[in-house]
């Protein structure tokens, strides 16, 4: 009976104490009881062997002492779903993206890299982990609380059906956005068709600029871009309703208009200065700052990028094949 | 395992959880029935399980401790056969409240012939 007083003993554990000498008498007198059944059906006394299974069979003892205990959470079922929606939001829209953009900094910044070398670099994330050991703590901390106090049945009862949110169809497309898109990108075009943006060398308050021998080419694939988006717009006026081929086309033109800027931001964009009252060595200087300046931005252009074309695809995904 | 067996396996764990589901709704009432005699807690479950309502001492003696907190059994310990042993039987309130089930299971079972 060694492993039976065992079994009970580890079940006492986590009863509660005042409850505990009561049940461990009541369960020792049921299990003794099956032990004796079982002997007199074989003819022999129990071995541990024959014993195990039916303690095996009552469960392991943390649970037979769950059973006893109240049903307990920290929070509630009628509290959860919020806080689900919460925690869920908070690391899709914040703690993932702050992720993301610290490995893309971290791979393909050389600066940074060399600014936090070996240990550093993941040193470098101590604000990440304080933000999620805090955001998870203090929103658990406020829900356990709301739950176990009155406004959680003012949270979960007071409710009107009349002040739900309406129902919106992320498909939909505003036409006060696409207009204002629209004029954006006519505006912007008709400026930069107007100022002859595709020269190289610009003259600015007395002041010489030459741009890199990629700028024209960037300046007519831009040009080609933003048609693209004309064309878009011009859809989506006519059918405010994302399709498949609108949404794909919305992807190809954020994917290659981040391209291009990343592109030009690192090619060394502006190639000399020079003014009559600005020195060689400080227009030099001037330059080499400035396009190095440009180059190490180049990360935020692929992150924004990044982000942007993400939330894209899940639009593709979203609108699906039939639509 | 081949996509047959899968969705048998499937099967077989749903309805389980189902046939549980179903069972655990009718314990107490099953358990208040038998305690219409005085029984302790291992002749209870021999007889629940004699009738087809085989239940582990898991699930019986919180149910039975539940139950009595809501005074509708009563227990007392006693000596039997050289052994301490905790009787129960139903308390006045029990025999009301289960008089109410039984009333409340024969409408349920009759509903629910009718929806067959």
């Amino acid at each position: 009976m060694e492993l039976v007083d065992r079994y009970l003993h580890a079940v006492k554990f986590w009863l509660p104490r005042n409850q505990k000498d009561d049940i461990i008498a009541e369960l020792s007198e049921d299990l003794r009881s099956q032990i004796e059944d079982k002997e007199s059906e074989l003819g022999h006394k129990l071995t541990d062997a024959e014993i195990e299974p039916i303690l095996k069979r009552c469960g392991s003892p943390m649970a037979v002492a769950g059973r006893y205990l109240p049903q307990q959470s920290l929070i509630g079922p009628a509290l959860f779903p919020i806080y689900s929606v919460i925690i869920r939001s908070l690391f899709l829209y914040f703690l993932v993206p702050w992720m993301l953009v610290w490995m893309g900094i971290a791979i393909f910044s050389p600066d940074f890299r060399a600014d936090h070398p070996g240990a550093a670099l993941f040193a470098s994330l101590k604000p990440w982990w304080l933000a999620c050991t805090y955001s998870l703590f203090f929103n658990t901390l406020a829900f356990a609380l709301l739950d176990r106090s009155q406004m959680r049945s003012h949270v979960v009862n007071d409710w009107n059906p009349r002040s739900l949110p309406a129902v919106r169809d992320r498909n939909v497309i505003s036409r006060g956005g696409t207009i204002f898109e629209l004029t954006v990108v006519v505006a912007t075009l008709a400026t930069w068709i107007q100022l002859d943006a595709f020269r190289r060398t610009f003259h600015i308050f007395g002041t010489t600029l030459t741009l890199s021998s990629r700028w024209p080419f960037f300046f007519w694939a831009l040009v080609v871009v933003s048609l693209a988006g004309i064309a878009l717009t011009c859809l989506n006026l006519s059918n405010p309703r994302w399709t498949r081929f609108t949404a794909s086309l919305r992807l190809g033109i954020d994917f290659y208009s981040f391209a291009l800027f990343y592109w030009l931001f690192r090619s060394d964009m502006l190639q000399s200065l020079s003014a009559s009252d600005v020195s060689f060595a400080d227009a030099s200087n001037f330059v080499r700052s400035f396009d190095h300046w440009m180059a190490s931005s180049a990360i935020w252009v692929l992150i924004i990028g990044a982000i942007v074309v993400f939330f894209d695809v899940r639009r593709i995904l979203r609108v699906g094949p039939t639509a | 395992m081949s996509p047959s067996s899968n969705t048998d396996t499937q099967n077989d764990d749903r309805f389980e959880n189902l046939r549980q589901e179903l069972r655990r709704g009718s314990l107490p009432l099953a358990v208040l029935a038998a305690l219409r005699t005085e029984h302790y807690g291992y002749t209870l479950r021999k007889t629940l399980a004699d009738h087809g309502m085989a239940i582990d001492e898991g699930t019986l003696y919180p149910l039975l401790r539940r139950l009595e907190t809501q005074g509708l059994l009563v227990s007392q310990w006693r000596e039997e056969d050289k052994r301490n042993k905790r009787f129960y039987r139903l308390s006045p309130d029990g025999k009301l409240i289960l008089k109410q089930l039984l009333i409340e299971w024969k409408s349920i079972q009759e509903s629910l012939e009718d929806i067959f």
